[in-house]
């Protein structure tokens, strides 16, 4: 699958980390870091991921 | 504590002082000389800029998880219930919770749910419309607060004054008489947790499409809410929902009879509720500051934070900094966020419930309520913590009847 966050709305609140650690994450600087295509297996921590990100920033696609 | 040069230079606020106002010329003029403020309890910063960057960092905690302690509450149901919280938990303890709970607060659930906001709305105004005024609080903000929740949790409508009465009790926790006021602050906690205990019983035999049936059955890698979590947790939202969204509809009123050629431009163009919602959250937040706590020493900018500092980031303050935002009060403007929700791990939970429940009332309100007016003594909570108005008396000419 493929995930994109739109950064020029993100705002780095971490939503999506917690909902898909092993997908998103907030480094140390305080900025997002992603995967861009992770495993099918987190399909659905991702959808909740882009569910719960208060500005609605993230976009989930299938792949290929 | 090892006070700086230029720290002890800052301007100073009495934060406990009842007649201090986060929104005061003295607060301007503070924010005018500095990024901060020194007060009797702990910093307060004042600037968008370090507002946004201390509400994400990773050296702060949420700071209210002492409060109960600090008035000498220490044990009982309500301490217990207190450390509960999502708000006052912290790392794994809050990861966790956060993500079991997150998923019954979808965005596409509650969209089913906006034609039953609407319809609460309009009967809500049919009461009062034809007279030409209201008390906007005990006519629009209560009834309708208290009614999104039952809503939400599938409690039948006309519960709605027994959940505004317990959560207004239990708001006296939150104001410094909580050690006397403690016995009936239980007794409402008890009242909330009988509620929560037969919602929670009835979707588990019955389960439905609803936002309570996702909270019981929230299950992560084998992990689910215990029933004391889910009852702690219910009681919770209960609380914070009612009261914050009460407020912050007030707040929006005040603010839009401030501004008149807002609400005309609101009651033309609906689909500028959202942005309404956004804005008047920006200038009149209820959630007048936010506490955080620093986990360890570090420096920001020029000061020395020691670990344990309290610091209280002021989310109006930062909304209204001119350094960021130009112009007045314009529900078109496109603009920076706001922190009327908080932000970082603990961004609030609810804000789409919120976002939605508002974004309705509004256009509604301003298509139907033509130039309100406040007629009247209005009555408001102090300016600091948790503010709005408690009476809120306007007169309006009639707009469309439905
Ligand atoms: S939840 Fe949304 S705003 Fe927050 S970091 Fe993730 S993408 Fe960005």
């Amino acid at each position: 699958m493929k995930v994109s966050v739109d950064r020029s709305v993100c705002q780095n609140h971490g939503q999506c980390a917690i909902a898909a650690p092993e997908v998103f994450d907030i480094a140390d600087d305080g900025e997002l870091v992603y995967e861009p295509e992770p495993s099918d297996e987190f399909e659905a921590d991702v959808e909740d991921a882009a569910d719960v990100c208060p500005v609605q920033a993230i976009l989930v696609g299938s792949a290929g | 504590m090892t006070v700086s040069a230029s720290r002890s230079a800052a301007p100073y606020f009495d934060i406990s002082d009842p007649a201090f106002s986060v929104q005061s010329e003295q607060v301007r003029a503070a924010r005018d000389a500095s990024w901060y403020a020194e007060t009797n309890y702990g910093l307060a910063i004042l600037r968008y800029e370090e507002v946004n960057r201390l509400m994400k960092d990773r050296r702060l905690r949420q700071g209210s998880a002492a409060w109960p302690a600090h008035n000498g509450v220490t044990e009982g149901p309500f301490a217990d219930w207190f450390a509960s919280w999502i708000l006052n938990k912290e790392g794994d303890d809050h990861k966790r919770l956060r993500r079991l709970l997150n998923p019954a607060f979808s965005p596409k659930l509650l969209a089913s749910l906006v034609p039953r906001f609407q319809e609460l709305a309009n009967e809500l105004i049919d009461a009062f419309h034809d007279t030409g005024h209201c008390d906007f609080v005990a006519q629009f903000g209560e009834p309708y607060a208290a009614r999104v929740i039952a809503i939400m949790l599938g409690i039948p409508e006309e519960e709605w004054p027994r959940i505004a009465g317990l959560s207004t009790t239990i708001g006296l926790s939150l104001g410094v008489t909580i050690k006397d006021d403690l016995p009936e602050i239980e007794t409402a906690l008890a009242g909330l947790y009988e509620y929560g205990d037969e919602l929670i019983e009835s979707r588990r035999r019955e389960p439905r499409d609803d936002f309570m049936t996702r909270l019981v059955q929230a299950e992560r890698d084998d992990d689910k809410l215990s029933h004391q979590e889910l009852r702690d947790t219910l009681a919770l939202l209960v609380f914070g929902g009612y009261d914050t969204t009460r407020n912050q509809l007030g707040l929006a009123m005040q603010a839009f009879v401030r501004n008149p050629d807002q609400w005309r431009l609101l009651a033309e163009r609906p689909e500028l509720g959202k942005a309404a919602v956004e804005e008047v959250m920006r200038v009149n937040p209820t959630v007048t500051w936010v506490t955080r706590e620093a986990l360890e020493d570090f420096t920001f900018q020029d000061i020395d934070i020691e670990a344990g500092t309290t610091i209280h980031l002021f989310s109006e303050s930062a909304g209204t900094d001119p350094r960021v935002m130009a112009g007045g009060f314009d529900i078109t403007a496109e603009r920076p966020p706001h922190f009327g929700f908080g932000g970082g791990a603990h961004h609030c939970l609810g804000h789409f419930v919120a976002r939605s429940d508002m974004s309705e009332a509004l256009p509604l309100l301003a298509r139907r309520l033509l130039e309100p007016r406040i007629d009247g003594d209005a009555t408001w909570l102090p300016l600091s913590g948790n503010t709005g108005p408690t009476r809120l008396p306007l007169s309006f000419q009639q707009g469309t009847k439905r």
